[in-house]
């Protein structure tokens, strides 16, 4: 392990991008940081809302066609190397509301978020348990921790 | 629309206001989207405009032809945070709709999934209020109070967020309450008031505290009347109205209607801690006196029937959700959420106050805006 990546695995930032969801994905995510219960921070793991200094973005909810600029601005705010986990049944195919009715597509949402920013992994649920965001943080960390 | 009819905030609107701050919709200080314009005068916010709608999903619209059962357990999808109230609130309709008799036990254990989720909803607005005034001790205290309650509705629901708990009829056969579970509801229920009491000690006697939260983002008991707000961000202003006192689900049940009287932060996180309480209160009387007999009644026959509205008092206030019931589809689906009127609340909180109590402002009053979201049709008057 180059001191690099030795010392960026020692201070993996966070930063949570909510698109429309409903809300459940966000608590859980923000309770797995911020609880004693399960605490990332002790992972090293922080939560930021300022994308210049994130790692790892996480984004929840289908994305809606208002959300879809700020998501990409964001993204390419972030510095490289960066990782994305989609959180949640919403991020990862639209969730209940990507579709009307069989295969009528909504006009509103224009997720899931792989079409809109690459993804390097994906949690799922409805909503995502804090157990298996820590799980999929820790999936994406190679990414950040091998590049050059 | 002219320039006479134009709603104004304040006096301000006619007057030329130096700087505008502008935050969101993505913005660092707001974990939910949603733009504020803030109109600042040396420092002082003059007025504000809270602009929502990047969140619009149009839940009614796929609502809209689907079978009611299916619909209701759309309507949980509306909010993760009171995901019990719209499922409940929209079972409510069809029931009142087709007149249909709810099991008594089925009744109890609707209002302890009701009351629990008040508790976490209301832990959760107190660790959010309590991390945006800069104290990361007492939020993380807070989210591990709540944690124990996040057991509890795991335990009844099978899942920690979206729990289903109500159907057309009586609640879900997974919700049945054994008497193990009964123990743990108990058990929990001693160990959240210990928590909880210890918490607002140790709250109200910091002075730190206290002094950064008295007189901080105040509400007008008259502006709160007029915007029509209500819940907990109405109660904190002196107005005791409470919806669960109307509703006959609640008639067995003895509780205290909370109140206080300043209508700013400091009103607005101790009524939230003392209504902590008082589910508490409810969830040992439904427990203690669980009435025995089936969960589901099954017996009803689906018709044609026409809008039908039902109101009920949720974490944040008046929730409405109204449909008319066609062939066994849902037609003319309208949820209308308590935040839509407490937003006009947040904006008047905001005026008066030094730029950097803004965002408090805005988090007393508990805003959701993802429930809030909705399609809605301005009419002129």
């Amino acid at each position: 392990m180059s001191l690099k990546s030795y010392s960026r695995a020692r201070a993996v930032h966070v930063m949570l991008v909510y698109t429309g969801g409903c809300n459940g994905c966000d608590i859980e995510i923000v309770n797995c940081i911020f609880s004693p219960k399960y605490d990332a921070e002790q992972y090293k793991i922080f939560l930021t809302w300022n994308p210049r200094e994130a790692d790892v973005l996480v984004v929840t909810g289908p994305v809606t066609k208002h959300n879809e600029k700020p998501l990409k601005a964001i993204y390419e705010a972030i510095p490289e190397p960066k990782a994305v986990i989609a959180a949640g049944a919403c991020a990862l195919m639209g969730g209940v509301y990507k579709n009307i009715h069989g295969d009528i597509p909504s006009e509103e949402i224009s997720g899931p978020v792989d079409k809109i920013i690459p993804v390097d992994a994906k949690v799922p649920g409805c909503a995502v348990r804090p157990e298996d965001v820590l799980a999929g943080a820790v999936a994406a960390l190679p990414k950040l921790l091998d590049a050059e | 629309m002219d320039e006479d009819n134009k709603i104004t905030l304040g006096n301000s609107k006619k007057q030329v206001i130096e700087t505008e701050v502008p935050m969101g919709t993505v913005h660092s200080a707001a974990i939910e989207p949603y733009r504020i314009r803030l109109f600042v005068e040396d420092e002082v916010v003059k007025d504000a405009e809270i602009t929502i709608g990047v969140n619009h999903r149009g839940v009614e619209r796929i609502m809209e032809g689907l079978p009611v059962e299916k619909a209701n357990s759309l309507t949980e999808k509306i909010c993760g945070i009171c995901s019990n109230s719209h499922i409940w609130n929209s079972v409510l309709v069809a029931e009142k709709a087709l007149g249909i008799e709810v099991p008594e036990r089925a009744q109890n254990i609707r209002i302890i999934t009701e009351e629990l989720e008040r508790l976490h909803s209301h832990l959760l607005y107190l660790a959010h209020g309590n991390e945006v005034l800069g104290h990361e001790t007492f939020s993380m205290r807070l989210f591990y109070i709540r944690e124990t309650v996040m057991e509890l509705l795991r335990m009844i629901g099978g899942n920690r967020v979206q729990y289903g708990v109500p159907i057309i009829g009586g609640v879900r056969p997974r919700a049945e309450l054994n008497q193990m579970k009964i123990q743990k509801i108990q058990e929990g229920m001693n160990l959240l008031e210990e928590k909880i009491s210890d918490f607002a000690e140790r709250f109200v006697s910091d002075p730190m505290i206290m002094s950064r939260i008295t007189g901080v983002g105040t509400l007008k008991k008259e502006d709160a009347l007029r915007l029509a707000t209500s819940g907990p961000t109405l109660r904190a202003t002196g107005v005791a109205v409470d919806i669960r006192r109307d509703m006959k689900e609640y008639d067995p049940f003895e509780f205290d209607v909370i109140t206080q009287d300043d209508g700013d932060v400091k009103s607005n996180l101790l009524v939230r801690v003392l209504e902590n309480l008082e589910s508490i209160k409810i969830i040992r009387q439904a427990v203690n006196h669980l009435p025995e007999g089936k969960i589901t009644n099954r017996s009803w026959d689906m018709q044609d029937t026409p809008i039908t509205k039902s109101y009920i008092e949720v974490p944040r206030g008046k929730l409405y959700h109204s449909y008319a019931l066609e062939e066994g589809r849902v037609r003319h689906s309208i949820v209308r959420t308590p935040s839509i009127a407490n937003i006009g609340a947040m904006q008047y909180a905001c005026i008066g106050s030094h730029i950097t109590d803004a965002q408090l402002a805005v988090v007393q009053c508990d805003p959701c805006f993802t429930c809030t979201d909705r399609a809605i049709q301005i009419i002129q008057l």
